[in-house]
């Protein structure tokens, strides 16, 4: 036990190493820093699977640690989108105010200035100033505060209720699927501070700077790749130890955690909070890539879907998520984006498009029947060294 | 003696049925008691209530040297205030290993930051060890606790209750489904444990009721309706009716 804790936990290791190769080999493989194989709009697929692999991180630890199925984990990851989206448009929208009143006879006053980008921003939902959930969109160390606290406010507020009340199962993934579509519904109206449908856009445009999307796009790569690598070593460490195993405890034994003395709440709670930050961090970074985030994104229908890949990949273990949504989302896009090849059946032709919902749900019931554990099971065939 | 568990006048009521009707009964510091009674005279509920799953709709249930009322105190609060409750089946955590079992058990901090931020000292794995080997598993604490038998299940969940270091103890019937050796162990274990905290045995097995060799309380519809030595219950009337009567 006194090992150290990546000596104890050597598939830690070998993810970072496997996720620093990976990045590495994409940004040779770029069209800005490398002999460019690797196309643009291809890094930003890859930069947004990397997004899309640390939500699943954070459902794993909710959902295959914790034991709490929650569908709406699109929520934080949403909110997490739209505070950084607040920022990279107020900025850049100021920018281009600043840049078209430069040449003006009279330099504009403070408010004039202030009115004219309220209306670039809004004058798409008949706004004229600015809510007052923007009031701190001019100040990008703010928005990245609240990339974190808002999703987690909202999953402790959420969480207590819920928990306190001891709302279990799936009595508790319903009340997470109505939290999710309320919020998506509330967001669609236009008198929100939101833009409502419209949503937020041009977030692919950073302000301030120069490089093109071929460069950007690999900053935002690695970022996405520096913030799994964290985020995964964080997991890993805190479920690694008794806490872990507390949490694990949740899971197969409730009330046996609670008549050993643990505050059961207390554990879900925490667990909830810090997997919400995750969620709006990791959303924080995909949704500039994607340039443009609209209350769509928080459909329930998004927050099933992780759990679907995150039980295709194997729950209960971090490198499963991570395999689940890595396999399962870019899956979806070569199907869905009209790359995959139609099957001509003579009598019929299958159009991925429309078929691969289907081809999804036919793989989930084939894992859950034949692999409980997932494809992150596998590995276990191959390390069975020690079982012999 | 003064008591270390008193519950006065208890009644509770489940869709009319009176599981407890009108309890009141008390446990002293250091003892061993066995409760016997058939099938639906209330020794689970008991049990529940005193945990604190159960809410009583009258009575009350006094706790400890400070005489502190259990009643609005969450299972969690009764718990760490020195309860251990082992359940009639085996309760383990069968994804971890023995070690890990006994090591969530062991009496420490129970906030989720203080856990988190955990190290086990060498004081620690020590007491690991040694409650492994009063429960006699030393040989299996690498072991995944899924794989041990239905009687080292048993075992080990006494062992993680002794880790809670209790002052009391509550053991819905553990000597069901063992063998004769098994339940000789468990009996010693039992009765090794109650020489420094009280001890309360729900039991429906008069044989193994005693071995325990203590003093029995009878319930029957939800009261007491004898308490003593083994011998002097069932030579009670009224008991003897309740148990041949049915």
């Amino acid at each position: 036990m006194s090992k150290s804790f990546l000596a104890r936990n050597p598939s830690v290791l070998i993810f970072i190493g496997a996720l620093a190769a990976f990045t590495l080999s994409i940004t040779v493989m770029s069209e800005a820093f490398g002999v460019g194989m690797v196309s643009t709009s291809m890094v930003k697929t890859l930069g947004m699977t990397l997004c899309l692999c640390l939500i699943a991180l954070a459902m794993d630890i909710v959902w295959g640690y914790c034991g709490i199925l929650s569908l709406g984990h699109f929520a934080f990851f949403a909110l997490g989108g739209y505070m950084i989206g607040m920022w990279l448009m107020y900025a850049r929208t100021a920018d281009v105010v600043i840049a078209a009143q430069a040449n003006a006879a009279l330099p504009p006053t403070e408010q004039e200035l202030t009115d004219a980008i309220a209306v670039q921003i809004f004058g798409v939902v008949g706004g004229d100033s600015f809510p007052w959930m923007w009031a701190f969109s001019d100040s990008l160390f703010a928005q990245l505060l609240l990339v974190v606290l808002v999703p987690g406010l909202l999953a402790l507020v959420f969480g207590w209720l819920a928990f306190r009340s001891r709302v279990t199962g799936v009595y508790l993934s319903i009340l997470t699927q109505a939290m999710t579509l309320a919020l998506s519904l509330y967001l669609f109206q236009n008198d929100t501070g939101l833009r409502g449908n419209n949503g937020l856009s041009g977030l692919q445009n950073l302000p301030g700077v120069e490089a093109g999307q071929d460069v950007t796009s690999v900053w935002f790569l690695w970022a996405s790749a520096a913030a799994l690598a964290l985020a995964y070593l964080f997991c890993a460490w805190m479920m690694s130890g008794k806490f872990g195993n507390v949490v694990r405890g949740i899971r197969d034994d409730e009330p046996r955690v609670r008549f050993l003395g643990y505050s059961v709440e207390g554990y879900k709670l925490f667990v909830f909070t810090v997997s919400a930050c995750i969620a709006g961090i990791a959303g924080a970074l995909y949704y500039p890539q994607a340039g443009i985030i609209n209350p769509d994104e928080l459909a329930p229908l998004a927050s099933i879907y992780l759990a679907v890949w995150v039980a295709i990949g194997g729950r209960g273990r971090l490198y499963g998520a991570v395999i689940g949504a890595a396999t399962v989302s870019l899956l979806s896009t070569w199907f869905t984006g009209g790359r995959a090849p139609d099957v001509n059946l003579g009598f019929y032709t299958i159009q991925w498009v429309d078929w691969w919902t289907v081809l999804l749900g036919v793989g989930f019931v084939l894992v859950t029947l034949f692999a409980p554990k997932g494809l992150g099971g596998l590995v276990d065939y191959i390390v069975r060294k020690d079982r012999a | 003696m003064s008591a270390l568990l008193e519950l006065s006048g208890v009644s509770v009521t489940f869709d009319g049925f009176r599981a407890i009707n009108n309890l009141s009964f008390q446990i002293g510091e250091p003892e061993l008691r066995a409760i016997i009674g058939p099938n639906g005279a209330g020794k689970t509920t008991f049990m529940d209530i005193v945990t604190g799953k159960t809410r009583p709709d009258e009575g009350r249930v006094i706790w400890g040297d400070r005489s502190v009322s259990l009643l609005s105190m969450s299972e969690a609060q009764i718990a760490r205030a020195g309860i251990g409750r082992k359940f009639q089946r085996p309760t383990v955590f069968e994804d971890q290993t023995v070690a890990d079992n006994l090591m969530v058990a062991l009496k420490k901090e129970r906030g989720p930051l203080s856990v988190l931020f955990y190290k086990p000292e060498k004081s620690d794995l020590e007491r690991v060890e040694e409650l492994a080997q009063e429960i006699g598993l030393s040989d299996h604490l690498a072991t995944q606790s899924g794989i041990l038998s239905h009687g080292q299940k048993q075992w080990l969940e006494i062992g993680m209750l002794l880790a809670q270091e209790p002052r009391l103890l509550l053991v819905d019937e553990p000597a069901a489904g063992m063998s004769g050796e098994e339940r000789d162990h468990t009996t010693e274990i039992l009765r090794e444990a109650a020489r420094t905290r009280a001890v309360v045995v729900v039991e429906h097995d008069m044989d193994f009721v005693r071995k325990l060799d203590c003093k029995v309380t009878v319930l029957h519809e939800g009261s007491v309706l004898a308490e003593g030595s083994l011998d002097h219950v069932t030579a009670n009337q009224r008991v003897i009716d309740v148990y041949l009567g049915r």
